[in-house]
């Protein structure tokens, strides 16, 4: 961990940052409440001694409580990788400011989280869902997602998903008796 | 101004006035369907079409998409006013696949998501565990990963020449620069078993050693790699249409480009010279010696150029790898199932498309609890949007060949 970084990050963010710097190996990582986003990263963005000019990736993550949005940038400023984790996301209505305004890159990215999660990012301006048909209506990388019950739903209802990891008890009177229904 | 009915729309309407149609029910199996969502502020501006506009679809079966990739365009003539690519189409699931699969498993899940050059995609995956395990990786190993990649770095950069030269209409380069990507691919099955998803890295290093046959074939291809390359770049830099038609075409700025997140060749052909190579070293890249090339100029032909350079600067470093590849085991001392501490890691390389990151999750078990894969063709892919307007139908092919963009990636 760059101690360079942590004292200037500690600094220039120290009423934003919700823990301590914290950091291992060639990462060093903060932890933002969603509100201070957009000053978090413009700083980040625009200062001097920060310079993190380059977005390397952004990503929706699902604790199991809650949601994460989490960055990664890097600075010709310091050899380390900076992580920023924006949490916690309320699990019924995760919000986050959207990074559109520093990086327009940002937007696939953020319409990937979306998509994935569920989150919603206020500022982008195109956020709808990118890998999944737009009238698809669960989260698919949630851990509440459970695919069985969603395939239900589904054009290819009945279809049992390689991930359900045991078959169930029945499996076998089911097979027979739809075989006999079939004949 | 004209306004597309989309299917926000569709099976909504009023009953009908007309006596010959009758409706039982209003509603039909449809009902069940839930509704399509509002549409975004974009979406609004996209499909609001001015005078003389259209709206068209390339793809997802069309050639020069390099993949399933629709692409809809609002054309006024033959002139782009905008564009919307629609991705999905090859979408696998990657991600949530990996969350089921252990570590190791999880490998196998990233080569088919750059089918090009997927060792530059199992890279970043096992790297990211060596972090989250806390594992030395023997320094012959990464040599021979050093060494591998940077063969199929060229092969990817070959066959972008002839993808390129293809999608502007020529037919030669593709064939000659397929010959270059065979050799290094036969040299690359000898060494890992595989022609194309090679499944080749592991945790803690390599899955075998280097053999005769790709030595003996690596030493025949590299007595005249050179050569062969320079009478590569002959083919089409000397061709007058080529370098007319790339000159000038879906310029970017230095600033935009940053500010699109892009990063690889499309980035150092602005000016930028960020290679995460010597931006943030890995492996043994502080021991080698190479240049970064770069140009100014931000448009395909810089893109195109930058990438040539590109293909020498390799064979410079798989020539000091060869020079000082030492001996030792190509494997750490690992059990069969690794279950690292709980933390996070992340990751990332130099590809032939630019920086491929993955950052893992670990919750203690055997298996990943979130792995965040990065590509840069789905990066790139949205700069095509802020390229493209104002240029004619017939170079959004060229713009796109010049982002190089493989589906695979950008759908996960």
């Amino acid at each position: 961990m760059d101690t360079s970084l942590r004292r200037r990050l500690e600094a220039r963010l120290g009423e934003h940052l919700v823990a301590p710097v914290a950091g291992r190996g060639d990462e060093t990582e903060i932890r933002i409440a969603a509100g201070s986003v957009a000053a978090v990263l413009s700083t980040l963005h625009d200062d001097p001694d920060l310079r993190f000019r380059v977005l390397a990736d952004l990503a929706g993550v699902d604790t199991g409580a809650h949601f994460q949005v989490v960055y990664h940038l890097w600075s010709d400023g310091s050899p380390d990788w900076l992580r920023v984790i924006v949490e916690p996301l309320a699990r019924d209505d995760p919000r986050a400011p959207s990074a559109t305004f520093l990086w327009k890159g940002a937007e696939w990215m953020e319409r990937e989280a979306y998509d994935m999660f569920g989150i919603v990012f206020e500022g982008n301006r195109d956020l709808r869902r990118i890998y999944m048909p737009p009238d698809y209506t669960s989260f698919p990388l949630r851990k509440d997602f459970h695919l069985p019950d969603d395939a239900s739903r589904s054009p290819a209802a009945g279809v049992r998903h390689m991930e359900r990891p045991h078959a169930p008890a029945d499996a076998t009177v089911a097979a027979r008796t739809r075989r006999s229904v079939g004949s | 101004m004209e306004t597309v009915s989309g299917p926000a729309d569709a099976g909504r309407s009023a009953p009908s006035d007309d006596p010959r149609v009758r409706l039982e029910e209003e509603l039909t199996v449809f009902a069940s369907v839930p509704p399509f969502p509002p549409r975004t502020e974009r979406e609004n501006e996209f499909y609001t079409l001015g005078d003389g506009e259209m709206l068209i679809n390339m793809g997802p079966q069309h050639p020069s998409t390099h993949g399933v990739l629709r692409v809809v365009l609002k054309l006024e003539g033959e002139k782009v006013v905008d564009l919307d690519p629609v991705l999905g189409y090859l979408h696998r699931g990657v991600e949530k696949l990996c969350e089921n699969a252990d570590y190791h498993q999880t490998i196998a899940y990233m080569d088919p998501l750059e089918y090009v050059s997927s060792l530059f995609c199992e890279w970043p995956a096992v790297m990211a565990y060596e972090k989250l395990h806390d594992v030395t990786v023997p320094r012959r190993a990464e040599y021979i990963r050093v060494l591998s990649s940077e063969l199929l770095r060229i092969a990817s950069h070959a066959l972008f020449m002839g993808w390129m030269a293809l999608d502007l209409g020529g037919l030669t380069p593709i064939l000659w620069s397929f010959i270059e990507r065979d050799e290094i691919v036969d040299m690359l099955s000898a060494l890992t078993g595989q022609r194309m998803l090679f499944n080749y890295f592991r945790i803690g290093g390599v899955n075998g050693d280097l053999n005769h046959d790709f030595l003996s074939r690596l030493g025949d291809w590299m007595s005249r790699a050179t050569a062969q390359h320079q009478a590569n770049i002959n083919l089409l830099n000397e061709n007058e249409i080529f370098v007319r038609r790339m000159r000038g075409l879906g310029i970017i700025d230095r600033e935009a480009a940053l500010r699109m997140c892009a990063t690889g060749p499309n980035l150092r052909a602005t000016g930028v010279p960020f290679d995460v190579r010597r931006a943030h070293p890995y492996s043994v890249f502080p021991e080698l010696e190479f240049d970064i090339p770069t140009r100014q100029e931000g448009d395909c032909l810089a893109r195109y150029l930058v990438r040539l350079d590109e293909i020498k600067q390799s064979v410079r470093i798989i020539d000091q790898c060869l020079n000082e590849m030492p001996d030792g085991p190509v494997m750490a001392k690992l059990p069969r199932l690794i279950r690292p501490r709980p933390g996070r890691a992340w990751a990332a390389v130099e590809g032939p498309r630019g920086e491929y990151g993955v950052y893992a999750i670990s919750d203690g078990t055997d298996q990943p609890f979130r792995l965040r894969i990065h590509d840069p063709s789905f990066i790139h892919l949205q700069m095509v949007g802020l390229m493209m307007p104002g240029h004619l139908l017939a170079d959004t092919m060229a713009v796109m060949a010049s982002l190089d963009p493989i589906m695979g990636g950008v759908d996960k």
